[in-house]
């Protein structure tokens, strides 16, 4: 025993609070045969210094009383290995270790495990060398020291847990990804098995499962049962009424072909209900070996859990009915594709300033005519959003109904404008829209023949069947706002291959360039166009919105729209289509290898 | 029929297929694609081995500035019409899970992903193909809105990576995996691997992955420690001054670049923009090869358009000099310098 030794178990946290502990310091440095004092040694006053010399020889003395009361046990062998001495605390620890045995011949004992189980206790060993090949065996009694520091990593791991659970819940989501979220996270934290009812929705309620599958995470099903179907204790727990703890409850659950390949006996079952808005949105089946019985903080924790997977269901639902509604409200408002009509290929783009929206202030459309025409529009209403696209609805449905009665376009706009005023003036707001109108028929001599009717909107382009664009002139007032308005008429062709296309300002006007300051322009615009006399309309639109999208580089926009209208090139002769292979005959299949 | 002789036949129908493109010959191009269904090559050959390689084709006759923009995107939408009498032709009835595809907001290239999305219909998915040029707010309200067993994300240039990597979060918020391919994320998947995001080189692969739930869910973590030197950041914010400074360099060294037309002077803009995007990528990923690559790119595709590679070369010397305390891109813009041919490199050093 050397005074080093004492020194590198002392706790250092006042345990040792023996009367002799206060002097431990003095009598280690002056064990016989310890290492010199060391520099982390405090410097002592010359009355320590004379202390000390008067109390080594009672250190000697009082050495059985002093180890008595020492945290660590202590077993001396000798060199052969047989027990020399063995001090109280160590006598307690190992009873097998008495003087004149050997270490070898207990349970748990090997020389090279620093930590085994022993009698219930979680014993920490370390051997030390002493002179003359004896050995001194230190042995401490760890068990509270592990438990504490087990709770903290239990505790460490639920928070850890939670925190994963706020982070996959926290989000916005799709009902169903919610609910398989929520049972993929209970596995394998909570359970083995996790099953997850919603509250049934006429008559009929949704499950799902998350089953332990190895490492790589749960295995995640589902399936539907009918509301009668349901065990007797997930209905009452639906209806909020039952305690958490339910008999027969592992017994239901295998009943309900929740636990395949179990038997209720192997399992201890738990139940939870999700908190929804007023009643519960859906329970939660937590199942593990019976084993792994649920203490008091799983259960806590599984409350915890059951409150954030409720408000996550609760919100996705919420979520849910709230979009289909919007979804609704949206489709009867996105623009609605061109009728097909004889000779006209139509192309369209649209890109709402508010991505999330789909819909905005720009509208576009057409409609046949009796005679084999088509009319057309495209325009912007003022204001932006929900609001603008609503504006946009009512617009496109006065048209819709307005072109029964009046095919010629600057009187079709003037009628609309009337109808818009009169609509305004009744609801107290100050609404209105920029269009361009037209109508196409059929030319007797090929191609179309365009007659447009300008509302105070960027004039159109043609593409000429040359490659050259250019603008027709096209003027007039905004429509809604005064009643007799200016309305601007221009009257073109479109030989086979040429195309007119209309647009909004959000392509002209995007913001990009070096700073994102500069707009895009016509010329930009007519440049982009140019020379693309052979694409197909739907092409041209697509590359109009591209090359605005590309200026944009990301950035915020107006609404963009397109509509092209391009004369398709009629009465081309039936190709001969030389890749298509004739019928394999029989025999050139036999000589195929 | 035997499989060698379906086999053969999309091979057989490609020039003609290619000739319709070329005269984006709309229904001539649909009838190719239809007389080899008829002729029993299952669909998603006739687009794995008629349409795609096709698709690429018009890809190198643009690189090769052999066809202009516009033959590019007739003959793209020639394609996609193609696609569409396929699927239909098809008319598989979904049994599967929702598979939504998309393409990058600002990508426009969306032939490629569409092919995935048909593929993946052939298969029994019930896919929905969001289209080109995808905002992410769109995507996600999507997501929220119908339930979807994963999302294809497809980027075809490397430069948009950053944005990418930001739509990958948003779907994994909204708990959907996702499965990424194209271009953009390598010719092997390693900038994939980079942002921890399941990768597929092809369609069939992709389908495979999408079968194997808990493979698509497990997906590695991303190594973005580098983002912390904000050199990334930076770049990002000083772009606008790299653009201008770029340009006066440019316009000093180069005389000729005084008289540019305004769209002469706009494509130059968007070169310098393409140069430090790719390098903002590069420094996103950590990795050099994407900003080298490009430059090989560039180099090729400005060479075939007449713009000599010295202009480039000057702008990597001015770039290299401006980022001076940028490390990392000052080590990319050298190492894309060394790539260039070294008679340019000469030529761009300025005179003793």
């Amino acid at each position: 025993m050397t005074g080093a030794d004492v020194r590198d178990i002392d706790p250092g946290d006042g345990r040792l609070a023996t009367p002799s502990a206060s002097l431990a310091p003095a009598w280690r440095s002056a064990a016989p045969g310890s290492a010199p004092p060391t520099a982390v040694q405090p410097p002592r006053s010359p009355a320590a210094e004379e202390w000390l010399e008067s109390s080594r020889a009672p250190a000697g003395r009082d050495w059985p009383e002093i180890a008595e009361h020492l945290r660590e046990g202590v077993v001396v062998c000798g060199p052969d290995g047989v027990v020399w001495h063995v001090s109280p605390v160590a006598e307690r620890l190992l009873p097998e270790a008495v003087p004149g045995g050997t270490l070898a011949n207990f349970d748990g004992w090997h020389a090279g495990i620093a930590e085994f189980t022993h009698h219930g206790r979680r014993l920490r060993t370390r051997r030390v060398a002493l002179s003359a090949g004896r050995g001194c065996w230190y042995v401490e009694d760890v068990t509270e020291h592990l438990g504490s520091v087990d709770a903290l990593a239990a505790e460490q791991a639920r928070a850890a847990f939670l925190a994963v659970v706020g982070e996959k819940l926290g989000n916005p989501l799709h009902p169903d990804r919610a609910a398989a979220a929520v049972v993929r996270l209970a596995v394998p934290a909570l359970a083995e098995v996790a099953v997850l009812v919603l509250a049934p929705r006429s008559g009929r309620a949704r499950w799902w499962r998350a089953q332990r599958a190895g490492d790589d995470g749960p295995k995640v099903d589902q399936g539907l049962l009918a509301a009668a179907e349901l065990p007797s204790s997930v209905t009452d727990s639906l209806r909020g009424l039952t305690p958490h703890t339910v008999d027969w409850l592992a017994e239901q659950a295998v009943e309900a072909g929740w636990l395949p390949g179990l038997s209720a006996a192997d399992v201890c079952a738990r139940l939870v209900a999700l908190p929804g808005r007023d009643a519960p949105v859906g329970v939660l089946l937590v199942a593990r070996p019976a084993a792994r019985w649920f203490d008091e903080e799983d259960i806590d924790l599984l409350r915890v859990f059951a409150a954030r997977a409720g408000a996550a269901l609760t919100t996705a639902l919420l979520y849910r009915d709230q979009a289909e509604v919007a979804d609704t409200l949206q489709a009867s408002l996105l623009p609605a594709e061109p009728v097909q009509a004889p000779g006209v290929q139509w192309g369209t783009a649209y890109r709402p300033a508010q991505a999330g929206l789909r819909i905005g202030g720009d509208f576009y459309g057409a409609h046949r005519l009796p005679d084999g025409g088509s009319v057309f529009f495209l325009g912007d209403v003022s204001g932006k959003g929900v609001e603008a696209a609503v504006f946009t609805g009512q617009l496109r449905q006065c048209l819709h109904a307005l072109h029964r009665v009046e095919a010629q376009p600057a009187r079709l706009l003037r009628l609309l404008n009337d109808a818009l005023l009169e609509t305004t003036l009744a609801h107290g707001q100050g609404r209105f829209a920029t269009l361009v109108l037209g109508v196409v028929r059929p030319h007797r001599d090929g191609g179309l023949a365009l007659t447009l009717a300008g509302g105070g909107h960027l004039p159109p382009l043609v593409l000429r069947s040359s490659g050259a664009v250019e603008q027709l002139p096209l003027s007039g007032m905004l429509i809604g706002v005064v009643p007799d308005p200016r309305v601007g008429q221009v009257t073109t062709r479109l030989a086979p291959g040429e195309t007119c296309v209309l647009y909004s300002d959000g392509v002209t006007e995007a913001r990009g360039g070096r700073r994102g300051t500069e707009q895009l322009g016509t010329d930009r615009l007519v440049q982009a166009m140019t020379g693309c006399q052979r694409m197909p309309a739907p092409a041209l639109a697509e590359r109009i919105e591209q090359v605005t999208c590309d200026w944009l580089a990301q950035r915020d926009h107006d609404d963009i729209a397109v509509l092209a209208l391009r004369a398709t090139t009629a009465g081309r002769p039936q190709r001969h289509l030389h890749a298509v292979p004739a019928p394999v005959s029989p025999a050139s299949r036999a000589a195929t290898p | 029929m035997t499989v060698a002789v379906t086999g053969a036949l999309p091979a057989a129908a490609y020039p003609e297929y290619l000739r319709c493109l070329a005269e984006a010959d709309e229904s001539a191009a649909v009838e190719v694609a239809r007389g080899l269904l008829d002729a029993g090559v299952p669909a998603d050959r006739v687009l794995l081995d008629l349409v795609a390689p096709a698709q690429a084709e018009v890809g190198e006759r643009w690189a090769r500035n052999e066809w202009n923009v516009a033959q590019e995107h007739a003959a793209t939408h020639v394609s996609e019409q193609v696609v569409a009498a396929v699927s239909a032709y098809a008319g598989v009835r979904p049994e599967r899970g929702r598979v939504v595809v998309a393409c990058m907001d600002g990508e426009w290239h969306a032939l490629p992903a569409r092919l995935v999305a048909e593929v993946l219909r052939l298969r029994g998915w019930q896919v929905t193909f969001l289209g080109a040029s995808v905002p992410a707010a769109h995507l996600v309200s999507y997501l929220h809105r119908h339930d979807a067993y994963a999302v294809a994300l497809a980027c075809a240039l490397p430069m948009r990576l950053p944005q990418a990597h930001r739509m990958i979060e948003a779907c994994r918020r909204s708990d959907v995996p996702i499965v990424v391919g194209g271009r953009g994320f390598g010719v092997d998947g390693r900038w994939a691997r980079r942002l921890g995001v399941a990768w597929a080189p092809d369609a069939p692969a992709a389908a495979e992955l999408l079968a194997d739930e808990r493979a698509l869910r497990a997906s590695p973590p991303a190594g973005l420690a580098q983002l912390a030197d904000d050199e990334y950041a930076g770049l990002i914010s000083r772009r606008a001054e790299l653009i201008d400074s770029a340009l006066a360099e440019l316009a000093h060294r180069m005389p000729a670049t005084r008289v540019y037309t305004p769209s002469q002077l706009d494509s130059t803009v968007s070169d310098l923009g393409y140069i430090l995007d790719f390098l903002a990528a590069a420094l996103y990923v950590d990795d050099g090869s994407l900003f080298t690559e490009f430059v090989e790119w560039l180099e090729a595709i400005l060479d075939s358009r007449g713009v000599p590679a010295v202009a480039i070369a000057g702008t990597l010397r001015h770039l290299s000099g401006a980022l001076r305390d940028f490390p990392r891109a000052a080590g990319y813009l050298a190492d894309g310098y060394v790539s260039l041919p070294s008679p340019e490199r000469r030529a761009s050093a300025p005179e003793a």
